[in-house]
C-alpha cells in the first residue's frame, strides 16, 4: 500500500544508521538489533535485581521459609546451580546460555523454561486479546453514543467511563464470578472453553475500556470542533456518518497509541484474573517465580513480556498508519 | 480521500457468545447401577506442588496428591500404630537399630517394574542423594538413617545410627511413598512431572497452573490394611484441579464442577453447613499447632518471666475465637489434639491473667513507661518484632487477624508488638537470621509426637537452619525425647511424651493457638467413600465412588 519511498531522515543518529534506515531490510535490521539490545538489557537488569533480593536461592529451591533442609543439602544445591561462584562468573554462564538460546531449567519446576512458557502463553494471549477487544468495544460504543452530544447524555457517558476505569480488577473479578457464575450460573465457575473466557476478559477489559473511552472522548470533543467537520456537514454528510467515519478516526489515535501499553499491562496484570478464574497463564508463573527466586523462569517470563511490548508497539504503529494516512510517510523513520 | 470502515467490527460477540450449556450434568448419570465402579471425579485443591515426586522438597501439596499414586511401606492409624501396606510385616531388633521389612509379593509398579527389596533400597538411596533436593524426608531420616540393603528378594533391612521408634509412622507418610527405580533413574526433571508408583492411580498428565490427571491403575492390588476395600479403585479417573481462589473453589463445589474440595474457606463454612448437598470432614493434623514462637536469643525474651508474661497477657482462646469465629478451636499445648500421645492436661497451661503478666514484667525489671504507655527498662521500650509473610496464601486473612489480636492484647500489658509484613524471600532470610525476629508464627505437621525433638532440641539448634525457632533447648526435655525414641513400648512412650509436653509447657517457648486442620467439603449427593488418613491428613480417593441409584 506504500508507493512513497521514505525520505532520508535528518539523522541525529549518524550516517550509518541513516543509511540503514533508508532501505526496508535496513529498517528491519535496526528494529531487530534494538530489540536484541533491549532483551539483553532486560536480562541483565533482572539478573542483578534478582541477586539483590534477600535470601538464598538454594533455600528457596529446597522449599523456602516452610522447609528445614539440613545444611549439607543446601550446600549441595548451591554447588549444583553454581550459587557458590562469584556473581560475575554466574552472569557469564547465564549470558553464555542466552547466546545459545538456552533459557535454562526452572529451579523450582525442574522443567525447561521454554517448555513452561510455551504451555502458559496461549491462554494469556487469548485473555489479553479478548480483553483488548472488549475494551475497544466499550470505548467506541461509549464515544459514539455520548461524546460531543449536548447535555445529560455526554455527562452520563463520561461519568460511566470514570466509574469503569476506576473499578479494581480483583474486586470486579470476584463480583462477576459470584453474580454470573456462582449465583446465576450463566457461565462456568471454572474452565468451560470459550464461555470460560467471558468473565476473565470482562474483568480486565472493562476498566481498560473505561480508560480508553475517556481518552478517546477528549480527543473526540476536540476533533468535533475542527473545520473539516463543518465542511463535511455542509457537503450534506449525515452527522452520524461524520461522527463515525471522520471524527472517530481522529479521536482513536491516542487510544491506539495507548493500546500498546495496554496490551503489556494486561499481560502483567493478568495474574489477578488468572487466580480468581483459575486459568493457566504466565502471570501466575511470573509471580510464583519471583517469590521463589526462580531466576531462569523470571528472566524467561520477563523476556516474553518485553517481547510483547515490542510487538505491541509495532502493531500500534501499523494500526495508527491504517487509521491516519498522514503518518504513512513518516512512520518508521523516527523510532 | 475515500473513507473506509474504521477498525474491523469489534468482537462484541466474544462477550455475548455461549451463554448456554453451563448446567452441570450429574457425573454419575450414565454409570451402570448396582456397582461402585466407574466415573470421573473432580477434586479441587488450593495449592499446587512444584514437583510431583514427594521425595523432592517435601511440601504439603506434594504429599496430598502423591497419596493417590504412591503406596508407602506401612499405613498409620490415628492412635499412632501402623498397619501393613507394601510391607506385610516387619521385625525390629531389640536395640531398635535394625528394621526388617517383608514386602508384599507380586506387586508391580505401573511401568511394569517389580516391587522388590532392591526397588525399596533405591528409594532410600534416591532420598539421601543430594541431587533429589529433599527437605522433609532428610529432616526425618538424616540424623538416624545408616543404610538400607536387600537381604532377600522381598526383605529390606534398614539400619539406623541410633534408635528411632517414630520411624514407622514417619515412613507411613506419602512423603516416603515408594517409587519405581526405573522411573527415578530418569532424573528429577522427568520424575517430577510423572512419578511412577504402585498406587491406585497413575499420573497421566500435568497441566501446570491447572490440573493433574490421574487414571485408575487397573492392576492395583496393594491397598493398605486399613483401606475400605482391596483391589483397584472405583473411579476411572480423577482430575486433581488447582483452584487457588477461595470463592472459585467453593463455587466449583456448589455448582457441581468439583465433587470435593480441599481447604473449605473458613468464610464459606456456614454456607457449606447450610447446604444439605455438602458434607464437611474436619481433620486435625498431628504435630505442633499454629503457634507464635519466642526467640530466646532476643534480649527481652531470654528472660522466661517475660515469655510467661506475654503468654498470660494474651487471651489466647479469645484471639482464636475472634479470628476464626469458632471454626477452628483453641489449642494451647505444644502438641495438637490429633497427635498420638497428646496429653490434655496441658490444653491451656497459661490462662489469661493480666495481673500475673504485670507482676512478671515488674519482676523482670520492665517497670518504666514511655510516652505511649509501653513498658521500659533502662530507657528501652519493651518491643517485640513479629515478621510475617505478606502473601495471603501464606498468611490468610484470619491468621492476620490473629496477629493483630495478639498485638492488641499485648499492648494492654504494655508490650509493643511490631507486625512486619515481609515478602517470601525475606521470610526465608529472616528464618535463618535470629537477629531479625523476636516472635514468629508457624506450625509443624508431623505424624509423631517426636516432632517436639525436631523443633525444640539441642541437636536441631546446632543444625542452625532456623528449625529450632525458639533457639533454646532443655537437657531434661532432650533426654526424655531420646528415651521415647529408644523404646517401642507404647505405654512407656506415652509417659515419656507426656513428661515432654510438661517440660515444654513450663519453658514458655511459644504461644500455641490452634491446631492445623484439613477441611474437606464433599458433594454428598454425588460422591461417597473419601476418607482422610491420619499421618499428614492426606485425602484417600482409592475408596471413593460416585453415588448412583442402586449403589
Amino acid at each position: 500500500m506504500t508507493t512513497d519511498t521514505p525520505s532520508t531522515p535528518l539523522a541525529p543518529a549518524g550516517p550509518l544508521l541513516a543509511r540503514l534506515r533508508a532501505s526496508l531490510p535496513g529498517r528491519i535490521l535496526v528494529r531487530v538489533l534494538s530489540a536484541v539490545v533491549l532483551l539483553w538489557a532486560v536480562a541483565t537488569i533482572v539478573f542483578f535485581l534478582q541477586h539483590l533480593v534477600p535470601g538464598d536461592p538454594a533455600l528457596a529451591i529446597l522449599g523456602g521459609a516452610a522447609a528445614n533442609p539440613p545444611p549439607d543439602a543446601v550446600a549441595a544445591v548451591r554447588a549444583q546451580y553454581g550459587f557458590d561462584q562469584p556473581l560475575l562468573v554466574q552472569y557469564g554462564h547465564f549470558l553464555g546460555g542466552l547466546l545459545h538460546g538456552d533459557l535454562g531449567d526452572s529451579y523450582t519446576m525442574k522443567e525447561p523454561v521454554v517448555a513452561i512458557i510455551a504451555e502458559q502463553i496461549v491462554p494469556t494471549l487469548q485473555l489479553t486479546a479478548a480483553s483488548l477487544a472488549i475494551a475497544w468495544a466499550i470505548a467506541i460504543a461509549s464515544t459514539l453514543l455520548s461524546a460531543g452530544r449536548p447535555g445529560l447524555l455526554a455527562r452520563i457517558g463520561s461519568g460511566l467511563e470514570v466509574v469503569l476505569a476506576a473499578l479494581p480488577d480483583f474486586w470486579l473479578g470476584v463480583v462477576l464470578l459470584v453474580v454470573f457464575a456462582v449465583t446465576l450460573r450463566w457461565l462456568p465457575v471454572v474452565d468451560g472453553g470459550p464461555a470460560g473466557l467471558v468473565l476473565p476478559a470482562l474483568t480486565l477489559g472493562v476498566p481498560l475500556g473505561g480508560f480508553l473511552a475517556q481518552v478517546t472522548r477528549d480527543e473526540f470533543d476536540a476533533a468535533s470542533r475542527q473545520p473539516f467537520v463543518l465542511s463535511a456537514l455542509s457537503r450534506g454528510a449525515r452527522l452520524g456518518d461524520v461522527r463515525r467515519r471522520h471524527i472517530l478516526r481522529h479521536a482513536a489515535l491516542p487510544g491506539i497509541a495507548l493500546s500498546g501499553w495496554g496490551l503489556g499491562s494486561l499481560i502483567s496484570g493478568a495474574v489477578v484474573v488468572e487466580v480468581i478464574f483459575s486459568r493457566q497463564g504466565i502471570g501466575q508463573v511470573l509471580v510464583t517465580a519471583v517469590t521463589s527466586q526462580d531466576l531462569p523462569l523470571v528472566i524467561g517470563v520477563t523476556f516474553v513480556v518485553a517481547l510483547v511490548y515490542v510487538i505491541a508497539n509495532i502493531l500500534t504503529d501499523i494500526a495508527a498508519v491504517a487509521v491516519d494516512p498522514r503518518l504513512r510517510s513518516s512512520i518508521g523513520d523516527a523510532s | 480521500m475515500r473513507s473506509r470502515p474504521l477498525l474491523a467490527p469489534v468482537a462484541i460477540t466474544a462477550a455475548l457468545a455461549v451463554l448456554a450449556g453451563c448446567g452441570t450434568a450429574d457425573p454419575s448419570a450414565s454409570l451402570p447401577p448396582g456397582t461402585k465402579k466407574g466415573g470421573e471425579l473432580v477434586y479441587a485443591s488450593d495449592r499446587e506442588p512444584t514437583c510431583l515426586d514427594p521425595h523432592n522438597n517435601g511440601d504439603m501439596p506434594q504429599t496430598y496428591v502423591a497419596r493417590q499414586y504412591l503406596d508407602s511401606l506401612v499405613s498409620m492409624k490415628s492412635d499412632g500404630s501402623v498397619v501393613p501396606w507394601l510391607a506385610t510385616s516387619w521385625d525390629v531388633s531389640k536395640d531398635g537399630l535394625t528394621y526388617d521389612f517383608h514386602l508384599k509379593k507380586g506387586v508391580e509398579f505401573t511401568d511394569g517394574e517389580p516391587l522388590d527389596a532392591d526397588a525399596v533400597v533405591k528409594n532410600f538411596e534416591q532420598i539421601m542423594d543430594p541431587a533429589t533436593q529433599s527437605s522433609t524426608d532428610l529432616l526425618y531420616l538424616k540424623p538416624y538413617f545408616e543404610k538400607a540393603r536387600a537381604v532377600s528378594e522381598h526383605t529390606v533391612r534398614v539400619t539406623l545410627k541410633r534408635p528411632y521408634s517414630p520411624l514407622l509412622t514417619v515412613l507411613s507418610q506419602a512423603f516416603f511413598g515408594i517409587e519405581s527405580p526405573k522411573a527415578m533413574a530418569r532424573g528429577l526433571e522427568e520424575n517430577c512431572a510423572s512419578p511412577v508408583g504402585t498406587g491406585p492411580f497413575k499420573v497421566t498428565e500435568w497441566k501446570r497452573n491447572q490440573e493433574v490427571v490421574l487414571e485408575r491403575n487397573d492392576d492395583y492390588d496393594s491397598a493398605p490394611a486399613d483401606a475400605k476395600h482391596q483391589g483397584p479403585a472405583y473411579l476411572d479417573k480423577v482430575t486433581w484441579r488447582f483452584l487457588k481462589d477461595n470463592t472459585a473453589r467453593f463455587g466449583a463445589l456448589q455448582s457441581g464442577k468439583a465433587q470435593a474440595i480441599f481447604n473449605l474457606p473458613p468464610e464459606s463454612v456456614p454456607a457449606a453447613k447450610a447446604d444439605d448437598r455438602i458434607d464437611t470432614q474436619d481433620f486435625v493434623h498431628s504435630g505442633v499447632p499454629f503457634a507464635l514462637d519466642f526467640n530466646t536469643d532476643s534480649e527481652q525474651l531470654a528472660d522466661a518471666r517475660v515469655r510467661r508474661a506475654v503468654v498470660h497477657a494474651a487471651d489466647a482462646p479469645g484471639i482464636v475465637e475472634s479470628a476464626y469465629a469458632g471454626v477452628f478451636p483453641y489449642e494451647g499445648n505444644a502438641l495438637s489434639t490429633g497427635t498420638p500421645d497428646y496429653d490434655k492436661t496441658f490444653h491451656q497451661p497459661f490462662p489469661y491473667d493480666p495481673e500475673k503478666a504485670a507482676k512478671l514484667l515488674d519482676e523482670a525489671g520492665w517497670t518504666g513507661r514511655d510516652a505511649e504507655g509501653y513498658r521500659t527498662k533502662d530507657g528501652k521500650t519493651l518491643t517485640l518484632r513479629l515478621p510475617y509473610a505478606s502473601d495471603p496464601g501464606e498468611t490468610p486473612p484470619a491468621d492476620l487477624t490473629i496477629l493483630q489480636n495478639f498485638q492488641a492484647m499485648e499492648k494492654r500489658a504494655g508490650i509493643k508488638v511490631e507486625l512486619q509484613p515481609q515478602d517470601a524471600a525475606s521470610m526465608t532470610a529472616i528464618k535463618q537470621d535470629p537477629d531479625r525476629y523476636d516472635v514468629k508464627g508457624g506450625y509443624w505437621n508431623s505424624p509423631t509426637p517426636g516432632v517436639m525433638y525436631i523443633k525444640f532440641s539441642k541437636e536441631t539448634l546446632d543444625i542452625d537452619n532456623g528449625q529450632n525457632v525458639s533457639r533454646d533447648y532443655d537437657e531434661e526435655l532432650d533426654s526424655t525425647l531420646v528415651k521415647a525414641a529408644a523404646t517401642t513400648d507404647p505405654k512407656a512412650q506415652q509417659e515419656l511424651y507426656s513428661t515432654a509436653q510438661k517440660i515444654l509447657t513450663s519453658q514458655a517457648w511459644h504461644l500455641p493457638l490452634y491446631p492445623v486442620q484439613t477441611r474437606l467439603a464433599v458433594r454428598s449427593d454425588q460422591v461417597a467413600g473419601i476418607w482422610v488418613e491420619p499421618s499428614e491428613g492426606e485425602p484417600v480417593l482409592h475408596d471413593a465412588y460416585l453415588t448412583r441409584d442402586g449403589a
